[in-house]
């Protein structure tokens, strides 16, 4: 694409042009004037209120968005609202027409299809589009039609079972009464339909960027582009000169011990002399709108000293590498170590020694609300955030001692979640947010966008394991050595709890006599790494159990075989050296295993010349995905002459 | 060619907070019209733990779940119960709920005992009928219970609850501990496609087995199971944030991939429910352990399928062609018996 | 974030002009759906244009239908939706082509709002119709004014883009329509690869289409084009000219395909792409010959190339 004509420019006041939509939507007829920037869904959710429909990436990445604008199902955050000029709008909204659920949320409902719901109006309007438009729909075809929508909590299962529910419901292959809850004669043990999905299927449950208060303020912040830089000067005095600007928050507005993190509290609410990633907040502004706020935020200017950056945690590691945090020597944050019995004996005795290096990436949780908040001062002082956070007692803890107050006048509220995974833990905007209401006393409101979320916002760590494991040939492991060395990123957030797992559960539920384990966590200048579901566990645990697939294949050994001589039993002792009573990882690999049915053998037995496993396509598998099931079959040209072999 | 292969993979997660104590408080009253209020410091995340604490109080208090009016987590209003995190919602309130709700449901029994002249054990209580044991007349409904209870004796039922579980900090050398009360352990079996044209992975099926302890909603639990297995199937074969000098180039959606209900395996589940005999309800959880056997099973799979052996995360195309055409050159190369590489030591053989 | 002074929705060909006449640095856009994005964080950023002019309404380029002067060829407005490829009789029928590459094409929800014209005058390198199109000759039709009369070239797609989002089209022209070949009997095949299997960005695409002779025995007609592998979709002109009229079999189909190996000239992922780009176009005509009525085994794979 080509770059704009010089010369013209956003408006530096952050007004823009208005403009006039009238159309109908939710058969309603509606005129208003709204900034002519706005997408529908800015129209619907930020001008009509309609807020069952979310904007979860502004870029028609994940399908929240969705809606009907004259019968065709399009995604309304590309939509400019001129489009809906004399048009029909259909939202989730008004889905049902005040009859209740229609019945496809109804079998939403009854299905389980809902979990944080932040995915699911968007999911509702899919499958009521695909419905619409063939009420036959087999599921290739539904899962085409919902193609365009992710879910990050439900693994789509559910919520196809749903649609094919409905579409029998409709079409009365099975009755009604399908939608209604089962019969149960105790609570505990029965599938309880989900006492939130009816607000959830229909839009009406509000997460935090559906919040409004009266006289609210919008809250957008400057974020450091450099990965490491000292802060030499900040000048925010053109920004807060902007008409309509409340104030600008830096790093000098906080009152209090500025710090704040789930382990060590090594991260201020807003940088402090130093960025240290790129996205960190540097700066914030409250405004009249979120365009005065935006055009203000364009009007600091920040002189930065650019700082040489660590990006490889070996590197950090070395001597001499520059010093990310006066409090970690070497730029490690975090090392764990696990110790038990005499590792180089075993591995010197054992029968075979195995060794590989895993890697991991960093994930992104990728929950489908973005980060977003509310913080107003009540009537008696107390600083109230409403925001998604994991852990409102620890924040309200550490938001006292940056606010400078009495723990008693600041208040969090858990709003409901549209997904969390670990990486709503962290307190990387709600200060700011209680610090403008303070400061401006009203209520201030911050919805991130997709792209903040993804730089500011902590990421899985990222592993390097390098494993080594003695086994003798019977399979039994004598000894496991695992080095792991993660990347941490610009601050703690959770790495020294995610070295503590990953050390703790790294070498797998086995009965290893000799166990070493470094976990080492290391601050470099890359997005940090915080918590995520299953938090270092899942990283270290592949590696064990990708590398027990590897002794087997070295040892000529079924893996179930390999793991079934090592699996911790009753009474087992942990690598920690805790004895536990029960343990069910037998009863596990066992019922797993004869779900799937499972021919025994070597991993991939057929490259060694013996016949191929026959356990495969069986049921429980899907058939592979090949698209086009609305297409239809290609007209046959005349009956095939025969089959041309190869050459 | 499309080539097909299974992977298994085991796996273990401690429950609740790591090394650290945890805890987790309950107010309960029993409410007008046979309803109960449940203060506890918890917000629905997506797992289900709202659904689930409303039918542990239903179960307790002899009412129904939607009966149940669980407050906002709110630290001016709840009492705390900690993070929403660690797989341990169910298992640190779940077991709260029930301590708080049978002492409430404790006083209601002596107080109806009272008020009917029987022992409070012979009092019970279901879906909001209330009942004394072999009597045809003493019965009443939950919501007539608790009006007569406050109109005529002036009592209202409340109770608390509290639940610890004790977590030993890691020994800094050794790393000793005892950093959990509860494991789930579990198990999951991966077969997939693997196509050598383009070296795309489809994961066809996953079978998962985890012992979860006693499951208060089957379908809950399949659904945290079924998203887990999803997310890890995008960790193992396609997310990957990826930043160059701490610059990052996947900064949404279109870049960082994740996985549509097109890419996704047919899930089975099965739960292991036997009870967790350390605590009042048996409960311990699953949102964790779903996540941590998926990807090594795929990556398993993948070898089975194909005999590559996929080391670094995510499995992406590129990656299994790279590694697939690394393995046709080397066995396009003579045999040299003296060059032995990682991936060719010969077999050992089963004892 | 992407802000302009004035969005314009003319409802003529003239109006159109007007405002691109009247408005330096005004863009026309169609569907959005490329634009919207591009103007994010992490891409173009803040975005701010003098003028937006919507094209999609505009009468002249609406439609799709047979086209009256030009036998065997199908004409389709600009502002076609890449839906009408896997919804619309007439193309279902005369251009199956187009309905296997939009089944690739983002989603259900992009595909209604997405232009056929948009696509091609956005031009982007991964662009999934563009194999399609070249495949069917297609010719796209640009309309401007002059001195008040608005007149047309017509040019073929594959001289029209000419580099990454770089196309032959004059800043104030308008893309109003494309026409391209009927071709029913053909048998079709559409590839594409990328990290997953909806809403994803190719890493390589194509299409083919062949036609056998009478004996069904060799190829009477055959055109592959590609996309995503390196600067413009390209037709495999020298690989259709090795396969027509010779005999159909796995071993000239294999040497055909690895006569295309050169034309990866991607940034990036050159190796994966050459390997894939092979496999594809084998792939690809054996589907295309099948529905033809030809069945055809591939050649084992050892012969290794890259």
């Amino acid at each position: 694409m080509s770059e704009p004509v010089s010369g013209c420019q956003a408006p530096v006041d952050g007004r823009h042009p208005m403009t006039e939509i009238s159309a109908t939507v939710n058969g309603r007829k509606v005129t208003r004037s709204v900034p002519n920037h706005y997408r529908l869904i800015d129209f619907v959710r930020e001008e009509l209120k309609l807020t069952g429909n979310k904007e979860g990436c502004g870029a028609g990445e994940c399908g929240t968005c969705s809606m009907f604008v004259d019968g065709k199902l399009v995604k309304s955050c590309l939509t400019p609202v001129q489009k809906i000029q004399g048009a029909t709008v259909e939202t989730v909204d008004d889905l049902d027409r005040d009859q209740g659920m229609t019945v496809l949320q109804r079998a939403f409902h009854k299905c389980g299809a809902s979990q944080c719901g932040y995915c699911i109006p968007g999911m509702v309007m899919a499958a009521t589009s695909t419905l619409r438009r063939n009420p036959a729909a087999g599921l290739d075809e539904i899962k085409e039609g919902l193609g365009g929508n992710i879910c990050r909590c439900t693994g789509y299962q559910k919520i196809l079972d749903a649609v094919q529910l409905a579409r029998d419901v409709l079409n009365g292959s099975r009755p009604e009464s399908a939608l209604d809850e089962d019969a149960g004669t105790s609570f505990i043990g029965h599938s309880t339909r989900r006492l939130d999905a009816p607000g959830k299927v229909t839009g009406a449950i509000k997460y935090a960027a559906d919040l409004w208060m009266a006289n609210m303020l919008h809250l957008q912040v400057l974020r450091s582009p450099h990965p490491h830089a000292r802060i030499v000067r900040i000048d925010a005095s053109k920004a807060r000169r902007l008409p309509g600007v409340e104030c600008v928050l830096t790093c000098d507005d906080v009152p209090g011990v500025d710090n704040f993190g789930v382990f060590i509290e090594d991260q201020p609410i807003m940088a402090r002399g130093v960025v240290r990633y790129v996205g960190e907040a540097v700066a914030a502004v409250a405004a009249e709108t979120v365009d005065i706020a935006r055009a203000a935020v364009k009007l600091i200017e920040i002189h930065y000293e650019v700082l040489p950056g660590l990006f490889d945690p070996e590197e950090a590691m070395r001597p001499g590498a520059v010093q990310l945090h006066a409090h970690a020597a070497d730029n490690i944050c975090k090392h764990t170590r696990i110790r038990k019995g005499d590792v180089d004996a075993a591995l010197a005795a054992a029968d075979l020694v195995v060794e590989e290096t895993y890697r991991t990436a960093p994930i992104e949780h990728a929950y489908l609300e973005p980060e977003a908040g509310l913080a107003y001062v009540e009537a008696d002082g107390c600083v109230a955030v409403h925001s998604p956070s994991q852990n409102i007692t620890h924040h309200r803890h550490m938001l006292a001692k940056i606010l400078g107050r009495p723990i008693n006048k600041v208040r969090m509220i858990m709003s409901t979640v549209g997904g969390g995974f670990g990486g709503k833990e962290d307190m990387i905007y709600q200060g700011m947010l209680a610090l403008a209401a303070i400061k401006t006393r009203r209520p201030v409101r911050y919805v991130f966008t997709r792209e903040e979320s993804f730089i500011a916002s902590a990421k899985r760590h990222p592993f390097t394991i390098r494993y080594t494991m003695g086994l003798q040939r019977d399979g039994r492991i004598t000894a496991t050595r695992m080095v792991m060395v993660s990347d941490g990123g610009a601050y703690a957030m959770s790495t020294p709890g995610v070295m503590n797992k990953s050390a703790i559960l790294g070498p797998g539920p086995y009965a290893v006599p000799n166990v070493w384990v470094d976990a080492i966590g290391v601050y470099t200048n890359n997005t940090p790494s915080g918590a995520m579901r299953a938090f270092g566990a899942f990283q270290s645990e592949f590696a064990t159990e990708a590398h027990l697939d590897l002794c087997a294949q070295r040892l000529g050994m079924d893996p179930v075989a390999l793991r079934m001589v090592n699996l911790m039993r009753d009474g087992a002792t942990t690598h920690t050296r805790q004895q536990l009573d029960r343990v069910l990882a037998v009863d596990c690999l066992q019922a797993a295993v004869a779900a799937a049915g499972w021919d025994a053998g070597v991993p991939h037995r057929q490259g060694l010349g013996q016949a191929p496993r026959s356990d495969l396509g069986g049921t429980g598998t899907r058939a592979p995905c090949t698209l086009g099931a609305r297409l239809a079959p290609m007209a046959a040209a005349e009956p095939a002459a025969a089959t041309v072999p190869a050459k | 060619m499309k080539h097909r292969g299974r992977g298994v993979a085991c796996g273990w997660y401690g429950i609740a907070r790591t090394a650290a104590m945890d805890r987790a408080a309950v107010w309960v009253e029993l409410d007008d019209g046979g309803t109960v209020k449940i203060a506890t410091g918890v917000t629905e995340i997506g797992e289900g733990i709202l659904t689930g604490l409303c039918q542990i109080a239903a179960q307790e208090m002899g009412v129904r779940p939607e009966d149940i009016v669980l407050g906002d987590n709110d630290t001016a209003r709840v009492p705390e119960a900690a993070h929403a995190g660690a797989t341990r919602m169910t298992y640190m309130i779940g077991n709260a709920v029930a301590i708080g709700c049978r002492e409430a449901f404790g006083k209601f029994r002596d107080a109806m005992g009272a008020y009917w002249g029987v022992a409070p054990g012979s009092i019970h209580a279901f879906a909001g009928d209330v009942w004394v044991e072999g009597s045809p007349t003493k019965r009443m409904s939950m919501g007539h219970a608790v009006h007569v209870l406050k109109k005529e004796r002036g009592i209202v039922i409340v109770g608390s609850g509290l639940f610890t579980s004790q977590h030993t900090p890691l020994h800094p050398e050794t790393g000793e501990a005892t950093p959990w009360q509860s494991y789930v352990f579990g198990a999951q079996v991966a077969e997939v496609e693997v196509d050598d044209d383009t070296g795309e992975v489809q994961v066809l099926g996953v079978w998962a087995a985890h012992d979860v302890g006693r499951v208060v909603n089957p379908q809950q639990v399949e659904g945290q199971i079924e998203g887990g297995v999803v997310m890890a199937v995008g960790h193992a074969l396609m997310e990957d944030y990826i930043q160059h000098a701490g610059q990052t180039t996947t900064p949404g959606f279109a870049k960082y991939i994740l996985p549509t209900a097109l890419d996704v395996p047919q899930v089975t589940s099965v739960l292991i429910d036997e009870p967790d005999p350390k605590t009042p309800l048996g409960v311990k959880g699953i949102g964790e352990p779903a996540i941590t056997p998926t990807a090594p099973a795929i990556i398993n799979a993948i070898y089975d399928a194909v005999g590559v052996r996929i080391t670094q995360l995510p499995a992406t195309p590129e990656r299994v062609m790279s590694a697939l055409q690394e393995k046709r050159v080397r066995e396009a190369a003579p045999i040299d018996a003296t060059r032995v590489t990682a991936q060719e030591e010969i077999p050992m053989g089963p004892p | 974030m992407l802000t302009f002074d004035q969005y314009l929705t003319p409802a003529t060909l003239a109006q159109a002009f007007d405002a691109l006449e009247g408005l330096p640095g005004a863009r026309i856009v169609a569907g959005a759906t490329d634009l919207l994005p591009w103007a994010r964080d992490g891409r173009a950023g803040d975005v701010h244009l003098s003028a937006l002019v919507d094209v999609s309404k505009l009468p002249e380029l609406q439609g799709v239908g047979l086209a009256d002067v030009a036998p065997g060829r199908i004409r389709m407005g600009a502002a076609t939706p890449i839906a009408a490829f896997q919804h619309h009789p007439l193309l279902q029928q005369q251009a199956p082509v187009l309905g296997r590459c939009a089944v690739w094409f983002a989603d259900d929800q992009i595909r209604e709002q997405a232009t056929v014209g948009g696509n091609l005058v956005n031009a982007s390198p991964a662009g999934d119709s563009q194999p399609a199109l070249l495949a069917m000759n297609t010719h796209v039709t640009l309309a401007r004014r002059e001195k008040g009369r608005i007149l047309e070239r017509t040019l073929p797609l594959s001289e029209f883009i000419v580099g990454p989002g770089q196309t032959l089209r004059q800043p104030l022209e308008i893309m109003t329509r494309l026409e391209l070949d009927a071709l029913p009997g053909h048998g079709a095949a559409f590839e594409k690869v990328g990290h997953r299997r909806s809403l994803v960005i190719s890493t390589v695409c194509l299409a083919a289409l062949a036609r056998l002779d009478p004996t069904r025995r060799r190829i009477e007609d055959v055109r592959i084009a590609i996309g995503a592998v390196g600067p413009v979709p390209e037709r495999l002109d020298d690989v259709e000219d090795f396969l027509t009229g010779q005999a159909a079999t796995g071993a000239r189909l294999r040497e055909a395909a690895e006569l295309a190996v050169e034309r990866v000239r991607s940034r990036s992922r050159q190796a994966y792409r050459r390997e894939v780009l092979v496999n594809f176009i084998e792939r690809a005509l054996v589907a295309a010959l099948a529905q033809a009525g030809l069945e055809i085994q591939r050649v084992p794979k050892e012969s290794g190339h890259v």
